[in-house]
Formats: C-alpha cells, sequence, structure tokens
C-alpha cells in the first residue's frame, strides 16, 4: 500500500519504548550481546569445529569435505538464520517505511510468509540431502603427504570423532580445553553443545508459553467457574515435581532431543498461565476492553489483540527465565544420562563425565561446560530482568 | 403507547451485583423509552444505577457478579436481552455504540488511533483497507480532529483528553450506529471542551438523525439538549418527563433539589443549595420511600417511611414517584 510518507508525525510505538528503554544500561546490552554470540557460535559451529578441512587437494584434484558433509540439519539452521535475520531487518525497515496503523497487519503477513518459506524449505532438505558417512581421515592423509593444502576449522577436531591415544587429556596446545573420555575434543563438544541447548531453550519455552498464554487467557478472561477449576488444575500441574515427572516420562520413551523439550513444554507452562490470568482479570476491567466490547469485536480480536499485547510483559520476562530454567533441565537430565543420546554433545553430557570411570576427577570437563551452562543461564536470567524494568516504567505512566 | 417513533424501549429492568456482603440491587424496575433521532438524558448522582443501565443495554454487565435479573430491552422490537452472544456482537458497535467516561483509559495504548478505528469499520462494513483508511479520515475530520491525515498515525498517548475523546465518537460513529449511548462524556474533561463535546455530539444527531442516550450527574447539560429526562435516585426512576416540563415544574422533591443545586448566572445567591445526606448504600436501602431520609416534605411522614411510592403517571408524559407529587393517588391502606 502506498501511503503518504510523513515519518515527523509518527509516533514512538510500544516495542520501541520498551528497547528504547531496554537499551539504555550498556551492561544489559553486553549480556545481549553474549546471547547473540551464543547464537553465532549455535548457527555456525560446523565451521568452527570440524575434523573436515573447507578445502584440500588430493591427488591434485581440489575437494570440499566440509560442505559436502554437512547435513540437511545443518542447511535448515542455516535457512532459519537467514530467515530470521531478514525478518529482523524487514521490522528495521517497517518502522521507517510502513505507516504504524497498518505495520502490525504488514508485519503479521511477513512473519507469516516467512514461516511458510521456513517449513517449506525444511521439508525441501530433508527429503533432498542424502545422509553421507565421511569417514576419511584428513588429518592423517595431510601427515602423509598425500594430500595438500588443506584449510581446516578453528577447532579441527569433529564432535563424534573418537581417539583412544589422546583420551582424559587436561587442556593443552592440541586440545585447548582437553578432551573426554574417550578423546574427543572438549572445546569442540562445547561448541557444537550450544546448539542442543540454544534450541531446547527456545523450543521449551515455546511450547510452554503459547500453552500458557492460551489457557490464561481463557481463564482470566471468563472467570467464574471455569476458572475456579482452570486454577485448581494449574494448581495439581504445579504441585507435582516437574523433574522426576520427566525423568519418569524419559525412562519409558526413547531419549531424543524433540522429547525433552515437548515434555519440558509440556510440564512448565503453569507459571505463563497464572500471570497471562492475573493480567486479564486486570484488564477486563479497563475501558479499553470494555470499548473494544461495545464496538462488537469478536472474542478472538478482544483476546488476542486488544488484551494479550498489554498482558504479554510478564510472559516474556518469564520466558527469558524459562529458557535459562529448561538449559538447566537438560543439562541436568543428561547429567544424569537421560538426556540425548552420544555422541550428540550436550553441556550436561559431558559434565557428566568429569568424573572418570577410574574415579579420577577430570577438572576441564567439569569447570568448562559449567561455566558454558552458567554464562548462559546468567545472560538470560539477566536479559530477562532488565526487560522486566524497561517495561514497567512505561505502564505505569501509559496506563 | 406512544412508541411509534421509540427506537429503544427498557421495561421492568433489573440488575444486581451478588457480592460478598449481599446482594446489591443497583437498577430495579427501570424502564423508560428512547424516540428516534432525539436524545434522552438519565440523570442522577453517581451509585445510582445509570451506568448500569447503559451497561445492560449493551449487555456488557460482568456476570458473575452481575445479573440481569428481569426486563426487557426491545430495540427495534428486539428484545436484546433474548439474543444469543453473537447476534448481540452484530448489535454492539453496528446499531448502538457506546462513548465511555475516562477518554484516557478508552483507547488501547498499544495501538495507533487509525489502527482501531479501522478496525471497527472492517469489522461491521464490507470495506477494503483502503476505503477503510479513507472512511477513518473522513470520520476523524467530522469529529473536528485537526490534520486527520497526520493524526491517524499517532498512538493515543501523544493526544489529550480531549482529542481522545472525540477519537472515541469516531469510533462509535464510523459505523453510522442508530443509537449512541454516552456514558458521562464530559465529567473527566475540562469545562470549555465539554461544551465542545456535547455540540459536537448535537452536530453528528443532526447529521445522522442518531438517537442519543446521554448518561449524567449534570442537570446544567441536559437542558438544552435532551428532548426528555428521567431522574434517577438509588436505582429507580423518581421522576420521568419531557425536559422542558421536568426543568419549569420538577414534581419529585430530589428532582427539585437537584436543581436548586446547579449554579445560575445572573444570580447572587451567597451559597449554592444542597441536598442533604448522603446516596443510600445499596447494600442497606432506607424502607418505604428511599429518598426520605434526605426529603424535606416526607421525612417525618410514616407513609413515605414504610410504603415505597411506586412510579405512576400522573399528567402526560409523565411520571413521577412521590406520595407528594400533584395527581398522585394516596395509598388506601386505613392504618395510614
Amino acid at each position: 500500500m502506498d501511503k503518504p510518507v510523513q515519518q515527523k508525525h509518527w509516533g514512538v510505538s510500544y516495542g520501541e519504548m520498551v528497547w528504547r528503554e531496554f537499551a539504555k544500561s550498556r551492561f544489559t546490552l553486553c549480556w545481549l550481546g553474549f546471547i547473540v554470540f551464543l547464537f553465532f557460535l549455535a548457527i555456525f559451529a560446523p565451521f568452527l569445529a570440524n575434523d573436515k578441512p573447507f578445502v584440500i587437494r588430493i591427488e591434485g584434484q581440489l575437494r570440499l569435505p566440509l560442505f559436502r558433509d554437512l547435513n540437511a540439519t545443518d542447511f535448515s539452521i542455516f535457512l532459519a538464520a537467514i530467515i530470521g535475520l531478514i525478518q529482523l531487518l524487514l521490522i528495521g525497515r517497517n518502522r521507517k517505511r510502513i505507516d504504524p496503523s497498518i505495520r502490525s497487519g504488514v508485519l503479521w503477513r511477513q512473519i507469516f510468509i516467512n514461516v511458510f518459506i521456513l517449513i517449506t524449505g525444511i521439508m525441501l532438505l530433508y527429503s533432498f540431502i542424502p545422509r553421507r558417512l565421511d569417514a576419511t581421515d584428513y588429518k592423517s592423509m595431510v601427515a602423509s603427504g598425500k594430500a595438500t593444502g588443506a584449510i581446516f576449522a578453528p577447532v579441527p577436531y569433529g564432535f563424534g570423532r573418537t581417539d583412544l591415544k589422546v583420551r582424559e587429556q587436561p587442556p593443552n596446545s592440541q586440545h585447548w580445553l582437553g578432551t573426554d573420555d574417550v578423546g574427543s575434543d572438549v572445546l569442540c563438544r562445547i561448541i557444537h553443545g550450544s546448539r542442543i541447548s540454544l534450541s531446547v531453550g527456545f523450543v521449551a519455552v515455546g511450547i510452554s508459553s503459547i500453552i500458557g498464554i492460551f489457557i490464561g487467557s481463557i481463564l482470566g478472561y471468563s472467570g467464574g467457574k471455569a476458572d475456579f477449576l482452570g486454577m485448581r488444575l494449574v494448581e495439581i500441574m504445579m504441585a507435582v515435581p516437574v523433574f522426576f515427572l520427566i525423568l519418569t516420562i524419559i525412562a519409558y520413551y526413547p531419549r531424543s532431543l524433540f522429547n525433552i523439550m515437548l515434555i519440558i513444554g509440556l510440564t512448565t507452562w503453569t507459571e505463563d498461565a497464572r500471570f497471562v490470568r492475573a493480567e486479564f482479570f486486570k484488564l477486563r476491567r479497563q475501558d479499553f476492553v470494555q470499548a473494544a466490547i461495545s464496538l462488537g469485536l469478536p472474542l478472538r480480536s478482544i483476546l488476542f489483540r486488544h488484551m494479550l499485547p498489554n498482558a504479554i510483559a510478564p510472559v516474556l520476562v518469564n520466558a527469558s527465565f524459562g529458557i535459562a530454567g529448561a538449559i538447566f533441565i537438560e543439562a541436568a537430565l543428561s547429567f544424569l544420562g537421560f538426556g540425548v543420546a552420544p555422541p550428540t554433545p550436550s553441556w550436561g553430557q559431558i559434565l557428566s563425565l568429569g568424573v572418570s570411570t577410574t574415579g579420577r576427577f577430570l577438572w576441564w570437563l567439569t569447570v568448562f561446560p559449567g561455566l558454558a551452562i552458567f554464562f548462559t543461564v546468567l545472560a538470560y536470567n539477566l536479559v530477562g530482568e532488565a526487560l522486566r524494568d524497561a517495561i514497567d516504567p512505561r505502564l505505569r505512566e501509559a496506563l | 403507547m406512544k412508541n411509534d417513533s421509540a427506537l429503544l424501549i427498557v421495561k421492568g429492568l433489573h440488575v444486581s451485583f451478588f457480592t460478598e456482603k449481599g446482594i446489591a440491587h443497583a437498577v430495579q424496575d427501570v424502564g423508560f423509552s428512547v424516540k428516534k433521532g432525539q436524545t434522552f438524558a438519565l440523570v442522577g448522582e453517581s451509585g445510582c444505577g445509570k451506568s448500569v443501565t447503559a451497561l445492560s443495554i449493551m449487555r456488557l454487565i460482568p456476570e458473575p457478579p452481575g445479573k440481569i435479573e428481569a426486563g426487557e430491552i426491545l430495540f427495534r422490537d428486539r428484545n436484546l436481552l433474548a439474543l444469543p452472544e453473537y447476534q448481540m456482537r452484530a448489535i454492539r458497535g453496528n446499531h448502538i455504540a457506546m462513548i465511555f467516561q475516562e477518554p484516557m483509559t478508552s483507547l488501547n495504548p498499544v495501538y495507533t488511533i487509525g489502527e482501531q478505528i479501522i478496525e471497527a469499520i472492517q469489522l461491521h462494513q464490507k470495506k477494503t483497507e483502503e476505503q477503510a483508511w479513507e472512511l477513518a479520515i473522513e470520520t476523524l475530520q467530522k469529529v473536528g480532529i485537526p490534520e486527520p491525515r497526520q493524526r491517524i498515525s499517532e498512538y493515543p498517548h501523544q493526544m489529550s483528553g480531549g482529542m481522545r475523546q472525540r477519537v472515541m465518537i469516531a469510533m462509535a460513529i464510523s459505523c453510522k450506529p442508530e443509537m449512541l449511548i454516552a456514558d458521562e462524556p464530559t465529567t473527566a474533561l475540562d469545562v470549555t471542551i465539554q461544551a465542545q463535546i456535547l455540540d459536537l455530539l448535537d452536530e453528528l444527531q443532526r447529521q445522522s438523525q442518531m438517537s442519543i442516550l446521554l448518561i449524567t450527574h449534570d442537570l446544567g447539560i441536559v437542558e438544552e439538549r435532551a428532548s426528555d429526562v428521567a431522574v434517577m435516585y438509588a436505582s429507580k426512576i423518581a421522576e420521568l418527563a419531557g425536559c422542558k416540563d421536568l426543568f419549569e415544574k420538577p414534581f419529585h422533591p430530589y428532582t427539585q433539589g437537584l436543581l436548586k443545586s446547579m449554579p445560575h448566572l445572573g444570580f447572587t445567591e451567597k451559597r449554592l443549595n444542597t441536598i442533604p445526606g448522603i446516596v443510600p448504600d445499596p447494600l442497606h436501602f432506607p424502607s418505604g420511600c428511599k429518598f426520605h431520609p434526605r426529603c424535606y416534605l416526607g421525612c417525618n411522614d410514616k407513609r413515605c417511611r414504610t410504603i415505597e411510592p411506586e412510579l405512576r403517571e400522573v399528567a402526560l408524559e409523565r411520571k413521577v414517584a412521590c406520595w407528594y407529587a400533584p395527581g398522585y393517588e394516596k395509598p388506601d391502606d386505613p392504618k395510614l
């Protein structure tokens, strides 16, 4: 749509206000930067830590083993990252080009198209990219002089590659963070493990937020008997020790990452539901909600268009704490041996190897993944806290 | 009845709120009719049930704790209280619209005013985004917002109270409703803005032949604008009359008290009259006539203290609920 561009009259939207308040603190931005860095690690893990070289010349032929070795999951992650970046740029462009009155409509259209592209893209990638198993040991080829001109990744080890000659080595010049019980490089496994931790955090919290928002908004808006029964259900859910429930379920079902995410998501929505319900209770009496009802808007619009954006703040804050919590739960599950199946690396799983079968305490297997978990959880908590502070004053002055 | 031209008829409306302290009868046996293209004023002190009456017409009473226990609300001969929710939604905004008392909180802070008006337009009318956009600008122009093309993209927090109330009116009239309920539309505004908003409502009414149900506690704004007035006191209608009649010769002592406590230009009274006492608590209404503890006529009358007078027609198009009103029959109780 061609709307007259009248930038100077455009007001500051809700999102912009929160962002400005959020960005006031350098400290918070640093931690946000750390989270962005973690994303970078997770997305580019195969380029940062891989035992296959980018390029290599074998018998005069130039080969690209690393790129040939990328599987459908890697490409899906790249696709998601590119689409996410495009969406962020589009949001920036919308702010300058699109009139605020139609901005949210445009935004939803963009998100819909991008998600559609993402899903079809992932399905195509998984159906067309074959699984290759390249077991060639390029390093020994280079060492024996069969191949030349190899360029390796900064951490030239594969996360699944075992090397029993160098098992349980403390940090040294070859393996900067040491090796584990089967001789895999710890740094490499931590880099690849960030993928598991981040995806567990985001998917689990995504599932739990959606369930929590849906249940909380319906309970908060309807009130009365439905609310009473619903809240008792939520209280029953809260009384169940979630961690042991997860352990029990994991013991019966196959150990897959997807199952872990799903179970964390399905059991941790109660907080969100309670927050959203409390906000909706307050908002239901607000004049603008009454005005929206008196205009004859359908329930869907009143609940999710008019009330939810005003009630989303505590959910967002809780989500950042929830991501930290989910990372913790995944680490704890892996530590106990119920997490993702090896050789897939995860931080908790590396941590669990800290005491070797011979009873030795291997400090580098405890400290480094422990620090990774610590800083990630800390970053999410601090960002969540800053978000809460950024949202609060705005609400106080505008309502 | 004389309801050939009546757009909205309220009959025997009874609304109660079930609170922890007991049952509050907020509205009891209220009935009136609003004629096409005219303004009907509902006047009374805070807590007398006038807003609850308005919310009942829109079916906006929160249930629980509230409940519409009895009555009929006929809008173009359809009983709104019997309609299912989805049909009620088609009436809200499209046929009956409402503007609220507090313009500062009546607009959603998250969306621009244009977005909110366009949503209402597109809900009830088949219009493309561009047509709705143009109509929104047109409506904003109509309610007297300067530079509507720029203003449409602003957020509520960028506007003053008077401007916001204009936006609320624009939202309400954007779908050309036959009836507008204005629940104390000017109470929260400056006196100068009050007159502007009321003049705007008059102007819009003249243009589109829309009926207005004006709810207010300010008799002063009623005098020039309404055709009929109902004075409510403690959940019931005390007096119902044509505007002229009521101001010329009020029958009910409460109406008299309200009129006396209005300041008049040119009069140099030292002190403004007030009605002694306070509005009774809806949980503990006094026995008999609810106004008797504050009434100069009936405070010592046994009849007023024990038997509540019902609303009776004492003259043409004139109803009152007071034992002392001229033409009001005395009760045939030998004990009194």
